[in-house]
């Protein structure tokens, strides 16, 4: 066939070689327009990692020179949602800052108690108090529990001895104390303070072993297709990751997620596998067994969402976008509202934020009224993690709170 | 500024833009030209002898290169150890298609063949992206580079025996580095995942590869040297530095470690692949169409932009990584700039392909590596807009990558090589392939294969990217909605293997079927 071909066949012994055209001008354009572009996208990003480099060295600046404000800052956004902003706290449910004998005992208590929480009754100023303090051990670093110290014993101590505490001295006590868990109530603060008033004794706390045996042998053991609570929400129900963090949620609201899981109104494919193995008695132990733990906060803003926004939304919402504060409906600081609004502090940011997304992809339709849907729909993906990364930097939710609002469930069974 | 390595590497850039920008003085100044005298000596080192074959309106232009290496006694020399390399690549080529093809059938069927740890996928398709790339790419490349080197030197190829030791040699290191990873013993990472122990012993075989080319090259006896020379003698050289700096254990850790394996990864393909199927592509076109190629000045172009640019592209694999924003910027720049060289290597080849369609039909050989030479531009563009933070964003992760490296690995020198091999053999061995329909066989086959493959896997790529980034969308969707994709992908491999099965058959034939009849009239086939 090749042999009929008009044109002549190459010969065996053709060696290429290359003919002497210059390079089209073309060629030299797309060069030029190459380098500039590459030369301008080189300089752009050595201006933006400038002016990254210089947002960094101010922001350390601010903390450095540590404004007078920061104090005022830091309790406006850790303590003023249940002390108040004026250090009144609530009647029956927050003691006071303003003339309490505990902060007149010096920054050294006030750190110890931010350190480590209070977890039973005490009296402050004549009143009695079943206290819920969380610990802020995991949420805010040493300087700034020094700056709180001072600020709160400056502010309300009726004392002239020294207020000021330095992050050193917090790093020694945070040291000291380890993993000690909450003050028991007013009883175990008024042997490190003896000008303490007369406070109640603290009840004998029964529920570390709480949880009848069966609840307990589905969080460790499993049964069959039903596999162990703990071997994806951790030992404490601390959860991870996108796991959530089930301890101290409300009982009741756990045992409507079960249930929803089972019904569909909530999508995942491992918890809906393992509902189906699950009796309701089981679910209702189990969520009096979460309900009960305490488990510091093991959650961490990872998904460099921007911290202010995500104040901004929970603390105050944003009604440009038609969006209310989180925690108008899931209680001060984000510590929830049994039985129907869970905890947010110290939940996992990965998986709030997945939650949120699944409100908008349908995933998760079982909220009443389509509050939440609606909530998230609003949102942007950025505003999504920023509130989750927020949120997550919360202490977790006060210990005693819990068994609050499950006797609230039971009363209301 | 503060003196950092991001600004050494910037550095890097402006040499290299300073450099181009000397090269294209130069060339539009005519400083560098092959002038007359160069094209006499080639004239006279020629066998003038033969100028009476010509008969045709060139006459001028191709007496002048002309030359024949039968008679030289050049291509006796390289014959064995071309077979050699080429016949074992072959057998690598089908092995390392048939793990492919498991891998990608698991992909869809995940509980088939799980029983065992060796037939597990991560297994599975490590093998099958070692055994195509050391076994199958770097051996019939080489080939390649053993049958042209001699040719365009006018020199009979150096130490043919030595050779001969690194193809046992090279062949005994695959065979072990593929028990090595179906056994579970690896580097653990990508590339890379022959141990070291035996990556030692690949550097010793490829030692013996390269000291003939080297001598072979000092040995030449021709003045100026023809653009696949630039190309071959650059690859083989640059290879040995990545391999043995990426292989040295303890010598990278962290990012740094993750730094080195993708500049090695994406570096095997430009700086050692690219250069066999380019270099091969700028011998064999103008070869067997008979026509020279477009402009010596362009080749410099295309050359020195590959040679200034590519060693900086493969760090954009880790955009979003922890690795400093200059590095990624820098190989984000870096890949785009490859747009030059390739334009240039466009112009050359795909000029004298178009000017003389009509040698398309006539040579299957032609066919194969036109088209890997057409698929070497779409790669190079596809990849340097792959390397944008916009649309990596999107297709990172994704088998939308996949398809990517298999355009570039397989389309272009994959092809390169099948049309390498057909050209050669029948050279190389004096006889004829007995059934030349196997041959157009094998084109439609891979050709139709990989289309189905490249566009099942770019477009699901593409929604798989979309789905992950979508965070109200579970992660599941995005695998679920890629399932026809990958069975597309499944038949199109398996076009493919069937295409390589049958390229071992005209091999086979072509060794116990053939006739010995004169081969020197097929320029085609």
């Amino acid at each position: 066939m090749a042999r009929k071909s008009k044109h002549s066949r190459p010969d065996e012994a053709f060696e290429p070689y290359e003919e002497h055209a210059g390079v089209p001008m073309p060629v030299n354009w797309v060069a030029i327009a190459l380098t500039i572009w590459g030369t301008a996208m080189l300089y752009d990003t050595g201006e933006s990692v400038q002016e990254s480099l210089q947002d960094r060295a101010e922001d350390s600046d601010v903390v450095a020179q540590s404004v007078p404000d920061e104090g005022t800052l830091l309790f406006g956004a850790n303590c003023a949602t249940c002390h108040q902003p004026d250090g009144r706290g609530l009647r029956d449910a927050v003691p006071p800052l303003a003339g309490s004998e505990i902060v007149a005992a010096g920054p050294d208590i006030v750190s110890r108690i931010l350190l480590r929480g209070i977890d039973g009754p005490l009296t402050v100023v004549g009143q009695d108090f079943d206290g819920h303090m969380p610990s802020f051990d995991s949420a805010l670093n040493d300087a700034e529990i020094a700056e709180l110290a001072s600020y709160v014993t400056t502010r309300w101590a009726d004392t002239t001895e020294a207020t000021a505490q330095t992050s050193e001295e917090v790093a020694s006590l945070r040291a000291e104390i380890g993993d000690r868990g909450s003050f028991g109530g007013g009883a175990e603060l008024a042997m490190m303070i003896s000008s303490l008033p007369d406070q109640p004794p603290m009840p004998a706390r029964s529920h570390v072993q709480a949880g009848d045996q069966a609840a307990r042998d589905l969080v460790f053991a499993g049964r069959d297709q039903v596999w162990s609570c703990a071997s994806c929400h951790g030992d404490l129900g601390q959860g991870d990751e996108s796991t959530p963090r089930l301890a101290g949620l409300p009982g009741a609201y756990i045992v409507k997620q079960l249930q929803n899981f089972r019904e569909g109104t909530r999508e995942n494919e491992s918890m809906q596998l393992v509902v189906q193995g699950l009796s309701d008695p089981e679910m209702t132990a189990l969520g009096a067994y979460y309900t009960d733990l305490r488990v510091p906060s093991t959650a961490r803003p990872v998904l460099s969402g921007d911290l202010k926004r995500g104040e901004q939304l929970a603390l105050q919402g944003d009604w440009s976008i038609g969006v209310p504060a989180c925690f108008t409906c899931h209680g001060p600081s984000g510590f929830g509202v049994a039985p129907n609004f869970p905890g947010l502090s110290a939940q996992h940011a990965p998986y709030l934020a997945a939650q949120l997304a699944n409100w908008v992809g349908g995933q998760r339709h079982n909220d009443a009224l389509g509050l939440m849907a609606q909530i998230s729909e609003a949102l942007s993906t950025q505003d999504r993690r920023a509130v989750a990364d927020y949120l997550a930097s919360l202490p977790p939710v006060p210990a005693g709170g819990a068994s609050m609002a499950r006797m609230e469930t039971q009363d209301d069974q | 500024m503060p003196l950092t390595l991001g600004l050494l590497l910037s550095l890097s850039f402006v040499v290299s833009l300073a450099a181009l920008a000397f090269l294209i003085w130069a060339i539009s100044n005519r400083q560098i030209t092959v002038d007359q005298g160069d094209a006499e000596t080639i004239f006279r080192d020629g066998e003038q002898g033969h100028i009476d074959n010509q008969g045709t309106e060139h006459g001028d232009a191709k007496m002048r290169y002309h030359f024949d290496p039968v008679r030289a006694g050049i291509d006796a020399v390289s014959a064995r150890p071309v077979i050699v390399l080429l016949g074992t690549a072959t057998v690598w080529l089908v092995l390392g298609s048939i793990f492919g093809v498991m891998a990608s059938l698991k992909l869809h069927w995940p509980d088939w063949l799980n029983q065992s740890a060796p037939l597990t996928f991560g297994r599975m398709r490590t093998l099958h992206l070692n055994l195509v790339i050391y076994g199958w790419l770097s051996l019939s490349g080489l080939a390649t580079v053993m049958w042209i080197t001699p040719r365009i030197f006018h020199v009979p190829l150096k130490s043919p025996r030595l050779v001969l030791v690194g193809a046992v040699l090279w062949n005994i290191a695959v065979a072990l580095g593929g028990l090595a990873i179906a056994s579970g013993w690896t580097d653990g990472e990508e590339w890379l995942e022959i141990p070291w122990q035996i990556d030692m012993l690949l550097a010793v075989a490829g030692a013996c590869f390269i000291a003939p080319l080297v001598r072979t090259t000092r040995a030449r006896d021709v003045h100026h040297i023809y653009v696949s020379g630039w190309y071959f003698l650059a690859a083989i050289l640059w290879f040995p530095v990545l391999f043995v700096v990426a292989n040295i254990p303890g010598l990278h850790s962290g990012v740094e470690e993750a730094t080195v394996n993708w500049w090695f990864a994406h570096n095997v393909l430009g700086l050692w692949l690219t250069p066999l199927g380019v270099g091969t592509a700028y011998y064999l076109i103008p070869k067997i169409i008979g026509r020279p190629i477009y402009s010596y000045a362009v080749s410099l172009l295309g050359f020195w932009g590959l040679a200034l640019f590519y060693s900086q592209v493969g760090i954009h694999h880790l955009i979003g990584g922890p690795v400093p924003t200059w590095v990624v910027t820098l190989s984000v720049v870096h890949s785009v700039m490859m747009f030059l060289p390739v334009i240039a290597v466009a112009i050359n080849q795909h000029v004298t392909v178009a000017q003389n369609l009509w040698a398309l039909k006539e040579s299957v050989p032609l066919r194969f590596i036109s088209f890997g030479a057409l698929m070497y531009t779409m790669a190079s563009f596809q990849g340097s807009i792959e390397a944008l933070r916009s649309v990596n964003s999107i297709t990172h992760f994704t088998h939308y990558t996949v398809a990517h490296a298999h355009l570039g690995a397989y389309a272009f020198v994959s092809l390169v090589m099948f049309g390498s091999a057909y050209y050669i053999l029948p050279r190389a061995t004096g006889r004829a392939f007995p059934w030349p329909g196997l041959l157009k066989l094998h084109f439609w086959l891979v050709v139709i294969g990989f289309g189905i493959y490249f566009f099942s896997l770019t477009i699901g790529g593409v929604l798989q990217g979309l789905s992950m980034l979508d965070a109200t969308r579970p992660f599941s969707e995005s695998v679920e909605l890629m399932k026809p994709y990958l069975e597309a992908r499944s038949v199109g491999g398996t076009l493919m293997t069937f295409g390589h099965l049958v390229f071992a058959l005209n091999l086979l034939g072509l060794a116990f079927y053939a006739s010995t009849r004169a081969q020197n009239t097929v320029a085609a086939e």
